[in-house]
């Protein structure tokens, strides 16, 4: 059964086409990867899947209903969890999952054991009475979490669930986004580290300028390149380097620069190695590594979009 | 919130004490020179009234054949020249502002009402005439009301209603960042996606912000009445309602800007310059008299003149009709802010 089904969806601001006609099924026990650079319309999407935005065109069903008509219904069955931090601040954890879950209608014990419950999941039980500002900011982001699942929605929305924070947390999140589906829990995961799509996500789908232009497993969208290898150089220092130049060698299809790293990606078919080699030598740069790697989704990204995840 | 208002009581009470010590203006004796044009019922009415007018201090003195009335008044012989004829009385004065003058025209005013009505009831019933015309024991044309009431505002029942007022007003800054705070708080996000229609967010912020601030000007009350010993008057009902309705105005004032601005600091802006200007020509500082112009415009604009005139009035005067004009003004105006803000929730995508 298909949890959301998206039909021509199409949203404006003003002239601006920030999604253009998109569709896409997820079907219960997914989690779906979205995956876009900023502004790619991802966010945008989200916010009409959540009734935050009203769509130009297009339809959007949750479990087989037209949310347009069945707004009640189908908030009742979404748990967002929004990129910025969606708590107050002076309310302790626990009336924080406490007002979120009362506003689904839920009332006295059944609220305070899904309260608890919510808690407990996140691991912020013991955490119950103290105040947010007194949190890490991981600590605020299983907060933001449980305020979106103490409802038992059907499909979660989590939008870059682990921005800001220290690599424990992160795990911890992801660890329980695995749980979420395992109890039944459909996820739409949107984020800008490509390894966590790639661990956790059972169907990616890349966003580029509101247009969805590719869609599969892991596997169907790395088998898309099969023709491009993915070589990675670190350098020294990538002062005088000139990303452009390494573009015009026989056979890039696109370069990226990150830190003193630049990845490329070649037609397999094409040996350009040494002519990439004798570029960077030109340009003054000390090779520390090269290497080439079996594309994985960055490299796929890359491909597709010509540009990073982070860009 | 609680503190601010309590402490400026406090400190404006007692400091300005002295200010609002009850002084008592002499306007003295008032001469006024008149010339009879007519006889019958209407020349011996107003000789009727002269000699009453006699007992409050008004002397009314025919002229002689070779006096100029105008001349008289002009000279400051006299305050006030009167020619009666059969078409009514022309009034001469020289300064129509001062009070001996005021005085003059309130006590013709009561004179002429009293005439007309006469004949009227003489057309219908003459046998009535001589009750309405004639002396009437205990009769007046001049009622002393609040003027020389038993009790007039020191500096402490000046401040105590003039601060709570003010901080009533203030209620608009909070009001201001109801919905604004959710925005920046990443919470109306929540809110939106929530089962919950946006009119109930709305509702449910606007009622709570307006019970958090009446029962904050609920407290300041109480607190001015038995630690301070503000007097309130014998209609304190009549008096919360009037608060409140300002509070409802200030809620809704704040709403409304905060949806005609486009950011937040826009709106607190506007309300940090308004505010302190309305409480200054609303006489939350101090009374403002003889305001003339521009300024008395913005007095009479001010909704703090007319609330506090109206608290006042009830308080000191008994006034109880004071209150509902100005009850009605507030939420009037609080319905105009209320329905900008509820258009531009509507049109807006969120909330």
């Amino acid at each position: 059964m298909n949890v959301l089904e998206i039909h021509h969806l199409t949203k404006k601001f003003g002239d601006f086409v920030a999604v253009d006609n998109i569709s896409l099924s997820i079907e219960e026990g997914e989690i779906f990867g979205l995956l876009g650079a900023n502004g790619a319309g991802k966010s945008t999407t989200i916010h009409m899947i959540s009734s935050l935005l009203r769509c130009n065109e297009g339809e959007i069903l949750i479990l087989g209903k037209n949310i347009a008509k069945h707004r009640k219904f189908a908030k009742m069955n979404i748990g967002i969890v929004p990129q910025d931090l969606a708590i107050y601040e002076d309310l302790t954890a626990y009336e924080n999952v406490k007002f979120f879950a009362g506003l689904y209608g839920l009332r006295g014990a059944q609220l305070r054991n899904r309260v608890e419950e919510a808690l407990q999941f996140v691991g912020l039980s013991d955490k119950h009475k103290s105040f947010p500002k007194n949190f890490s900011g991981g600590m605020k982001r299983r907060l933001n979490i449980a305020c979106a699942i103490a409802h038992r929605p059907k499909l979660i929305i989590m939008d870059e669930p682990t921005v800001g924070i220290d690599p424990h947390s992160r795990n911890y999140i992801l660890e329980s986004v695995k749980k979420l589906n395992a109890m039944g829990c459909t996820i739409i995961y949107t984020s800008h580290y490509m390894e966590e799509v790639e661990e956790i996500c059972t169907r990616i789908a890349i966003v580029d300028h509101g247009k969805i232009i590719a869609e599969g497993t892991k596997e169907q969208l790395k088998s898309i390149i099969t023709n491009t290898k993915d070589i990675q150089v670190v350098l020294k220092s990538a002062e005088n380097v000139d990303i452009g130049e390494l573009k015009t060698i026989s056979g890039v299809e696109a370069a990226a620069l990150e830190d003193n790293t630049i990845k490329i990606n070649s037609d397999a078919g094409v040996n350009n190695l040494n002519q990439i080699i004798e570029k960077l030598m030109k340009n003054g740069a000390e090779i520390r590594s090269l290497e080439e790697k079996a594309p994985n989704l960055e490299t796929v990204f890359l491909t597709l979009t010509g540009r990073q995840l982070r860009d | 919130m609680l503190a601010f208002p309590i402490v400026l009581i406090m400190i404006l009470g007692t400091a300005l004490t002295n200010a609002f010590d009850q002084q008592t203006v002499a306007v003295g004796e008032v001469h006024v020179l008149y010339k009879d044009k007519v006889d019958g019922a209407f020349s011996e009415g107003f000789k009727t009234f002269a000699k009453e007018a006699k007992t409050s201090g008004v002397h009314f003195k025919k002229i002689l054949s070779d006096t100029d009335g105008k001349q008289e008044i002009k000279q400051g012989n006299y305050d006030a020249y009167l020619e009666i004829e059969n078409s009514g009385i022309k009034l001469y004065q020289m300064d129509k502002n001062s009070m001996k003058n005021s005085i003059i025209q309130g006590m013709l005013t009561a004179f002429a009402n009293r005439y007309n009505a006469a004949q009227e009831i003489i057309k219908a019933a003459p046998e009535q005439a001589g009750a309405v015309l004639g002396d009437i024991p205990g009769d007046h044309y001049i009622k002393e009301t609040s003027l020389s009431s038993d009790r007039k505002p020191n500096s402490m029942d000046y401040y105590a209603v003039t601060m709570t007022t003010l901080i009533a007003l203030y209620s608009a800054l909070s009001a201001s960042y109801l919905i604004r705070g959710e925005r920046l708080g990443k919470t109306a996000d929540r809110l939106i996606a929530a089962p919950v229609h946006k009119g109930e967010i709305f509702a449910g912020k606007l009622i709570g912000n307006l019970v958090t601030n009446g029962l904050c000007i609920f407290a300041v009350v109480i607190f001015s009445k038995y630690v301070f010993k503000a007097y309130w008057g014998d209609h304190l009902a009549l008096v919360a309602a009037v608060l409140f309705s300002i509070v409802l105005f200030a809620v809704c004032l704040g709403l409304g800007v905060s949806y005609l601005t486009r950011t937040g600091e826009a709106a607190v802006a506007i309300i940090n310059v308004l505010i302190p200007l309305v409480a200054f020509f609303g006489g939350a500082y101090f009374p403002v008299e003889g305001a003339e112009g521009v300024l008395a415009l913005i007095k009479d604009l001010s909704p703090l003149t007319w609330t506090n005139e109206a608290i006042m009035n009830i308080i000191f005067a008994d006034d109880l009709a004071a209150g509902l004009p100005v009850i009605l003004l507030n939420i009037g105006l609080s319905l105009l802010f209320l329905l900008i803000a509820v258009v531009s929730l509507q049109r807006r995508e969120g909330l």
